[in-house]
C-alpha cells in the first residue's frame, strides 16, 4: 500500500506521540487511509472506470492548481516583506493576509475533514483510543494547513531570509507555526459554538457562505492587492491605543518590533507574549473540549429547526408572472431549488457578487478621472450592463444540481410542454436573482445620476430579460437541474465570449438611442415587442 | 437452537444493561432498559422507529457518551475508558457508512489492523471471505462502484475479520438478494452455535422470528417484551411476530390507517 514521505517523517516523532497516550501504529494506519482517500476525492457522478481515473487527475491538478494560486498570492506577501523596514505594519498586514487565507480555505476546503461523522462509526467502534483518533484528525488537518501555508509563505520565507538574515527567519516561521495551529484551534472552536446553538443544517450553510465569500474575495482581492501598497504608508508612525490589542495580526507582527528593531516598548512586548500565549491557551482549551466537539457533531445530521416559509410571497409573484399552472410548478420548485441547494448556491453566488461590483470597478476608475459631478451628468450609467455580463455564467449553471438524479421526475410526470418548465425556471431565475442584483444596483445608479436615468434603467432590464433568452437559445439545452456539475462545462465555456459581444451590442443600440429625443421610449416599446414574441416563441423546443 | 430465554441462563452473562437512561436534550431516548444477555444467544432487538433502537447498541459500542446506568460487556464496566472490550465486538450500523473510495482491500485491512491484526493475516482472510459471497472480482475496486449489497456484504465481512464474540448488527440484511439472505442467516445461526452473542435489530419481523432465540421488543425506551418467539406467542394470542409486534407497540389500528390513506389518495379533482 502507498505510503506518504509525510508519515515517514511523522515517524520522527513516534515517541512524542506515544508519550501523549497515542497509539501511534493505529494513528499511523487511519493517516494513511485518509490521505489515500484524499487524493481520489472523486465527484460521485465518476460512476463507470474510465472516466474515473480522469477525474481523478482532475481533482488532484485542481489541487494543485489551487496551491498554484496561493503561491501568486504569495508573491505579494514577498514584496511586503521586503518593501520596507516598518515591521509593525508589514509583518502585520502580511499575517492579516495569511490569518484570513487560511481562515477562509480551513472552512470551505477542510470542513469535511473536521466534521467527518463516518469517523466516529467506522473508526471507534473498534478498540481505538480517542486520543488516537482526534490526534488522527488534528494531524490530518495540518498536514494541509501547513502545504497552504508553505505555498503561500515559502517564497517570501526565503526571500527574508536572504534579506533580513536568520534571526528574522526563524521568528517568521515560528510565528507562522503558531498562525497555523491558532487557525485550526480556532475553526474548530467557532464550528463547537456554532453545533453548540444550532444544529447541522445551520452549520453546512454557514460553511456554504463562507465559500461564496472566500471565491469573492479571492477575485476582487486581485484587483485590491495591485493598490495595496497605496495604503500601506511606511513612515506612518505607530501608535499604540487600547483597541489594538485585539488585533489579531499585530501581535504577530510585533514581535520583529521587538526583537530586530529591538524597540523594547511595552506595548510590543505585551501584543508578542499575546502572540505566543494566546495560541497555546487555544490549544489547551480545545483538547480539553475534545469531547464535547465529539458529542455536539451528533447534531450535525440533526435538523430540528422547522421552518416556517413565506409561501405567500412566492404565491403571489408566481400567479402575477407564470400563464400555466405547471408554469407555476415550476417557478415555485425552482425558487425552492434555487434557495435550498448549497452547491448550486457556490456556484452562482458569486457571479451575481461580481455582477454587483463590475459596473463600479468601471466607474470608478472614471471616477477618479473626471470627478464626480462630472461623471453624474454623463452617459456612464450605462456601465450597468457590466450587471449583466454574469448572466451567461448563470444561466448556463441552470442545468446542473448536485442532485441531478432527481430529474427522473421530469420523465415520469406527464410535462405536455417543455416551454412551461423553462419559462417557469426562468422567471423564477429573474425574481429570485437578477431582480434583486438589479434593483440595488439600479438604487445606487439613481443616488449618483439622478432620477432621469429611470428610463433608460427599464430599458437595461428589457434588454437583460431578452438577452437571456437569447443566452438560452445559444447554449445547449437540458432540463433545468438535470445534469451532475462539472460533467460538460468545460466545452462550453467557449461559447460564452460570443455571446458577451452580443451584450455589447445591445448596449450599443441603446447608446444610440439616447442621442435622439426619445430614442429610449422608443427603444423601450421595440423591447417590450421583442420580449413578448421571444419568450412566446424562444423556449418551444424539442429535447 | 430455540428456547435459550432469559431463565435458563447459567454462565456468567455477556452483556449486562442495569437501569440505562439517556437523553438527548430534552428528549428520553431511553428510560431505563435492564438486559442481561448469555453466551451463544441471538437477539432480536425490535421496536418502532425511534423507540431507540440503535441508540442502545451505540451506547455498548462506546459511540455515544452521556448515559447514565451500568453497562457491562464481558465483565467490564465500559464506561472506564478502556476500550480493550471492543476487540471482542463486531458491528453492522443501520446506515451503511464505509470509505467508499476505497477498495474493498484497503478499507478491509484497515479495519482488520484497528483491531490489532496482521496486514497478511486480514489480506488472506478478506479476500478468502469475499469469494465465499462471491465478490471476490471486485476486492481490488473502489467501492464507490459498488452496488448496496455489495458493500453491504463488506460491512458483513469487516465485522467479523477478527472473529470477535459478540456481533451487533442493524439491519445486517438490508440491500441484500435472497440468495445472499439465506446465506447470511445461516451464518449468524452457525456464528451462534460456535459461542458467538448476536445482537440482531430489524424491521423485518419474518427473519426475527426465524433467527432469533430470544426476542426483546423496545417502545419508547423501555422494554415492553422479553422471551423466546414461543412465549411471546402464548402471552400475546397471536400468530406471527409481525402481530405480536402491533398489538404490543399498539399499532393495531393499521387496518383504519391504511383505509384512510387510500381514501386520501382518492380526494380531489379527477385527472
Amino acid at each position: 500500500m502507498k505510503d506518504f514521505i509525510v508519515l515517514k517523517f511523522l515517524d520522527r516523532f513516534k515517541r512524542i506521540f506515544e508519550k501523549l497516550g497515542v497509539d501511534y501504529a493505529v494513528m499511523r494506519r487511519i493517516l494513511q487511509v485518509k490521505l489515500i482517500m484524499d487524493s481520489r476525492r472523486v465527484p460521485t457522478i465518476m460512476k463507470n472506470s474510465s472516466s474515473k481515473n480522469t477525474g481523478m487527475e482532475d481533482k488532484k491538478s485542481s489541487f494543485n492548481m489551487s496551491l498554484l494560486m496561493y503561491g501568486l498570492i504569495g508573491l505579494m506577501l514577498v514584496s511586503l516583506v521586503l518593501i520596507g523596514s516598518n515591521f509593525i505594519y508589514q509583518m502585520s498586514f502580511v499575517f492579516g493576509i495569511l490569518i484570513f487565507m487560511l481562515m477562509t480555505s480551513l472552512i470551505s476546503d477542510f470542513s469535511s475533514v473536521l466534521l467527518d461523522i463516518r469517523d466516529k462509526n467506522i473508526i471507534f467502534s473498534k478498540p481505538v483510543k480517542s486520543i488516537t483518533l482526534s490526534m488522527a484528525k488534528a494531524i490530518h488537518i495540518l498536514i494541509y494547513m501547513f502545504t497552504i501555508t508553505f505555498s503561500l509563505t515559502g517564497i517570501a520565507l526565503i526571500a527574508s531570509l536572504v534579506k533580513y538574515g536568520i534571526i528574522f527567519f526563524i521568528m517568521f516561521l515560528a510565528e507562522i507555526i503558531l498562525v497555523d495551529l491558532f487557525i485550526v484551534v480556532l475553526t474548530a472552536l467557532l464550528y463547537l459554538f456554532i453545533l453548540r446553538f444550532f444544529d447541522g443544517e445551520k452549520l453546512k450553510d454557514i460553511i456554504n457562505y463562507v465559500q461564496i465569500i472566500l471565491s469573492i474575495t479571492i477575485a476582487i482581492g486581485y484587483q485590491l492587492l495591485a493598490r495595496l501598497f497605496s495604503f500601506v504608508n511606511l513612515n506612518m508612525v505607530f501608535t499604540p491605543k487600547w483597541w489594538q490589542y485585539f488585533i489579531v495580526p499585530l501581535w504577530f507582527g510585533a514581535p520583529f518590533e521587538l526583537i530586530i528593531h529591538r524597540n523594547y516598548k511595552f506595548t510590543f512586548l505585551l501584543l508578542s507574549i499575546l502572540g505566543v500565549i494566546v495560541p497555546i491557551i487555544s490549544i489547551v482549551v480545545y483538547l480539553k473540549l475534545i469531547p464535547f466537539f465529539e458529542e455536539n457533531l451528533q447534531k450535525l445530521n440533526n435538523n430540528s429547526e422547522q421552518k416556517k416559509e413565506n409561501k405567500r410571497f412566492v404565491n403571489v409573484i408566481s400567479s402575477i408572472v407564470c400563464r400555466t399552472k405547471s408554469e407555476n410548478a415550476f417557478f415555485r420548485f425552482s425558487c425552492a431549488m434555487m434557495k435550498s441547494e448549497r452547491e448550486f448556491k457556490l456556484k452562482v453566488y458569486p457571479s451575481l457578487g461580481f455582477s454587483l461590483i463590475f459596473p463600479f470597478i468601471f466607474l470608478f476608475s472614471d471616477i477618479t478621472g473626471k470627478g464626480f459631478t462630472g461623471i453624474a451628468s454623463s452617459k456612464m450609467y450605462l456601465t450597468i450592463y457590466f450587471c449583466a455580463l454574469m448572466l451567461p455564467t448563470v444561466i448556463m449553471m441552470m442545468k446542473y444540481s448536485g442532485n441531478y438524479k432527481g430529474a427522473w421526475i421530469y420523465k415520469v410526470a406527464p410535462i405536455k410542454d417543455t416551454s412551461d418548465i423553462y419559462k417557469g425556471v426562468f422567471k423564477a431565475f429573474i425574481v429570485k436573482l437578477v431582480a434583486p442584483v438589479f434593483t440595488l444596483e439600479s438604487l445606487i445608479f439613481i443616488v449618483i445620476f439622478g432620477i432621469r436615468i429611470v428610463p433608460d434603467l427599464i430599458l437595461v432590464f428589457l434588454n437583460m430579460t431578452l438577452y437571456i433568452v437569447i443566452c438560452f437559445r445559444a447554449f445547449r439545452k437540458a432540463l433545468p437541474f438535470s445534469e451532475a456539475f462539472g460533467t460538460a462545462q468545460q466545452s462550453e465555456g467557449l461559447i460564452i465570449i460570443p455571446i458577451m459581444f452580443l451584450l455589447g451590442g445591445l448596449a450599443l443600440l441603446h447608446f444610440i438611442a439616447t442621442l435622439f429625443t426619445f430614442g429610449v421610449l422608443i427603444y423601450i416599446i421595440i423591447a417590450l415587442l421583442v420580449n413578448a414574441v421571444a419568450w412566446k416563441k424562444a423556449f418551444n423546443i424539442i429535447l | 437452537m430455540k428456547g435459550g430465554g432469559r431463565m435458563e441462563l447459567k454462565q456468567e452473562p455477556i452483556i449486562t444493561l442495569n437501569a440505562l437512561r439517556m437523553n438527548y436534550g430534552d428528549k428520553e431516548v431511553l428510560k431505563g432498559i435492564n438486559l442481561e444477555v448469555g453466551k451463544g444467544q441471538i437477539i432480536g432487538y425490535i421496536g418502532p422507529n425511534g423507540a431507540g433502537k440503535s441508540t442502545t447498541v451505540k451506547i455498548m459500542l462506546g459511540l455515544v457518551t452521556g448515559y447514565t446506568g451500568k453497562v457491562t460487556i464481558l465483565g467490564q464496566d465500559i464506561s472506564k475508558g478502556d476500550v480493550e472490550y471492543k476487540r471482542k465486538i463486531g458491528y453492522v450500523p443501520e446506515v451503511a457508512d464505509i470509505y467508499d473510495s476505497l477498495t474493498a482491500a484497503e478499507y478491509l485491512t484497515f479495519i482488520g489492523e484497528l483491531y490489532g491484526l496482521n496486514y497478511n493475516e486480514v489480506d488472506k482472510k478478506a479476500k478468502k471471505l469475499m469469494e465465499m459471497f462471491q465478490i471476490e472480482d471486485v476486492y481490488h475496486s473502489r467501492m464507490t462502484s459498488y452496488s448496496k449489497g455489495m458493500k453491504q456484504k463488506v460491512l458483513l465481512i469487516s465485522s467479523l475479520l477478527h472473529n470477535p464474540d459478540i456481533l451487533f448488527y442493524d439491519e445486517p440484511l438490508s440491500g441484500l438478494d435472497a440468495t445472499s439472505v439465506m446465506v447470511v442467516k445461516k451464518i449468524l445461526r452457525e456464528l451462534a452455535s460456535q459461542g458467538k452473542t448476536i445482537f440482531y435489530s430489524s424491521h423485518i419481523m419474518e427473519v426475527v422470528e426465524k433467527i432469533s432465540s430470544r426476542i426483546i421488543l423496545i417502545k419508547e425506551g423501555q422494554v415492553v417484551a422479553d422471551g423466546s418467539f414461543e412465549a411471546l406467542k402464548d402471552k400475546c394470542k397471536e400468530g406471527s411476530l409481525e402481530e405480536i409486534f402491533n398489538q404490543l407497540t399498539g399499532a393495531s389500528d393499521h387496518k383504519k390507517i391504511a383505509e384512510e390513506f387510500v381514501s386520501v389518495v382518492q380526494e380531489g379533482q379527477k385527472i
